[in-house]
């Protein structure tokens, strides 16, 4: 990894992102410095999914700039696709492929010739050792999210991308997944994540964006976020036990009607 | 907006050069490291393949009493172009169906991997199941229906099943993109294979007339079989041969815009 970057590692500038009339992303701008945590959070149909996919260099976006470790993602796409790291909320490989051989291929695709013997202290690191030769539909929700992580890290790149990681996983693997997460900041990696989850907000991220029909409505820890929000009166209204968390100023900003 | 957003200008960011870019692999790695996945896909699914060379070789081998009416290279030229439709249409398109389904194409497009390089790789593995098809069929037609054909004959025959085998690559890549659902595409690929498959063989013993033959013959199915039955005696090659050859390559070419053109790597 390059230690060495300055800061941001990831700058998402006036993005625009539309399908037909309809416009997902409106002028969304913000940054995630190195050795973060970053949550984004919105309810439903707020435009996460597109401002991610967009970084991904997954859809197109009408308009806005966005680079990964300095590379533009649009002129320099293999570049800023080299600098990420990206864990889907499903992921599907090839169902034929051994978990072995779609580590492999992943890194070989980032260019490391992976031995046996490191394929196989991979796969001890994340507890999957007799794992190696099963297939990937073959293991659980929570080990399919390591080794989908491990594969998003296998090149060491400064930013990782994560969809809802802990959706559909049990309590102990959520948790376990928090402490890898942290462990990678601790690495060194920056890491943008989308959630519903405040508890995971308010737990690792160490700031949060929320984004509501398309646009941020506020940015920053998630701490300031519950202080600065604190008094709003629709805040208070949202409040369910009297002190007021993450969850609250989240339906206070962005409403109690449920989204598609 | 009550936000505190540390928003960047795009024109105050500068691009930053880091030792990513000296890393980049090169096109040739990423594309061996799919192809040796590809192939070992391939591989784990050896069933099916076996399934698109044993069709062609038993109907081969059970035309044995045709070959002094009909002839080897009749015989040779239409099995070839069933294997070549089942490779195209069965085993191309099905698995690029499945695997944009799947979401397989979108993790892969989040990494360094040029985009030509996921297609070519999948069409690297049909091009090797183009090849053994035509082989086994050859080796076939020689031992059980002792077709005897000279050296030139075979090279020039496997040739035209390359550029025929291409054709359908191409239509299986035309149909997976203007058809976006899994199953449309599955239902899609068998009904234009029997229909080939039909058509083509009424059409080869004379039983629609002259202007469904006709029109038989100008399909793909009748261009690929009738280049590849030219090759397979090339003594008798004429004019009308290099007009089937150019609409054999008009085929391709038709189809191959359209379908990259209309391909889609995910459906949603």
């Amino acid at each position: 990894m390059n230690t060495n970057l300055p800061s941001p590692v990831l700058q998402v500038a006036n993005l625009n992102v539309s399908y037909g009339s309809f416009k997902a992303v409106r002028d969304v701008s913000f940054d995630v410095r190195p050795g973060e945590i970053f949550g984004l959070l919105g309810p439903n149909g707020a435009g996460k999914t597109s401002t991610l996919s967009a970084i991904e260099g997954l859809l197109k976006p009408t308009s806005g700039a966005i680079y990964i470790a300095g590379f533009d993602n649009r002129k320099q796409p293999l570049h800023a696709r080299a600098s990420m790291g990206v864990q889907f909320q499903s992921t599907s490989f090839q169902p034929e492929l051994t978990v072995s051989e779609i580590i492999r291929l992943y890194a070989g695709i980032h260019g490391i010739s992976l031995s046996a013997e490191r394929t196989a202290e991979i796969l001890a690191d994340i507890k999957l050792e007799d794992s190696g030769s099963k297939r990937f539909g073959q293991l659980s929700g929570g080990q399919q999210q390591r080794v989908s992580l491990v594969i998003a890290t296998i090149h060491q790149p400064p930013l990782v991308l994560m969809d809802e990681p802990t959706t559909g996983l049990d309590p102990q693997s959520r948790r376990q997944l928090w402490v890898r997460i942290e462990a990678m900041r601790d690495r060194g990696h920056s890491i943008l994540l989308t959630t519903h989850s405040m508890e995971e907000a308010e737990s690792i991220c160490d700031r949060i964006a929320i984004i509501d029909h398309g646009q941020i409505i506020t940015i920053d820890t998630p701490q300031a976020i519950i202080d600065d929000n604190r008094e709003r009166p629709e805040v208070i209204r949202a409040s369910r036990r009297g002190k007021i968390t993450l969850e609250d100023v989240f339906i206070g900003l962005t409403g109690s009607a449920i989204r598609s | 907006m009550s936000s505190t957003t540390t928003t960047p200008a795009t024109a105050n960011i500068t691009t930053r050069n880091t030792d990513l870019a000296a890393n980049l692999p090169s096109a040739g790695t990423v594309l061996s490291n799919l192809l040796k996945a590809d192939l070992t896909a391939q591989w784990r699914n050896r069933r099916a393949s076996i399934m698109v060379i044993l069709i062609p070789s038993i109907i081969l081998i059970s035309w044995k009493g045709l070959i002094d009416k009909f002839g080897g290279a009749f015989a040779l030229s239409n099995c070839i172009t069933v294997g070549l439709n089942a490779i195209g249409l069965m085993g191309y398109t099905n698995a690029i169906a499945r695997d944009r389904e799947k979401g397989i194409f979108q993790r892969l497009r989040v990494t360094p991997a040029p985009r030509w390089t996921i297609i070519v790789s999948r069409l690297l593995v049909q091009l090797i199941m183009i090849v053994i098809t035509t082989l086994v069929l050859f080796y076939i037609g020689y031992q059980v229906d002792h077709i005897k054909l000279s050296a030139g004959a075979y090279v020039l025959a496997f040739l035209t099943a390359i550029l025929g085998g291409a054709v359908y690559l191409a239509l299986g890549q035309m149909i997976v993109g203007l058809v976006k659902n899994q199953e449309m595409v599955n239902v899609t690929t068998r009904l234009v294979f029997f229909a080939f498959i039909m058509i083509g063989q009424f059409a080869s013993f004379g039983m629609l007339g002259d202007t469904w033959g006709k029109a038989a013959d100008w399909s793909p199915y009748g261009t690929t079989k009738n280049i590849i039955s030219a090759a397979l005696s090339p003594d008798n090659w004429t004019s009308t041969n290099y007009m089937t050859l150019l609409a054999n390559l008009a085929y391709t070419l038709v189809f191959t815009t359209l379908g990259v053109r209309f391909f889609r790597w995910s459906n949603k």
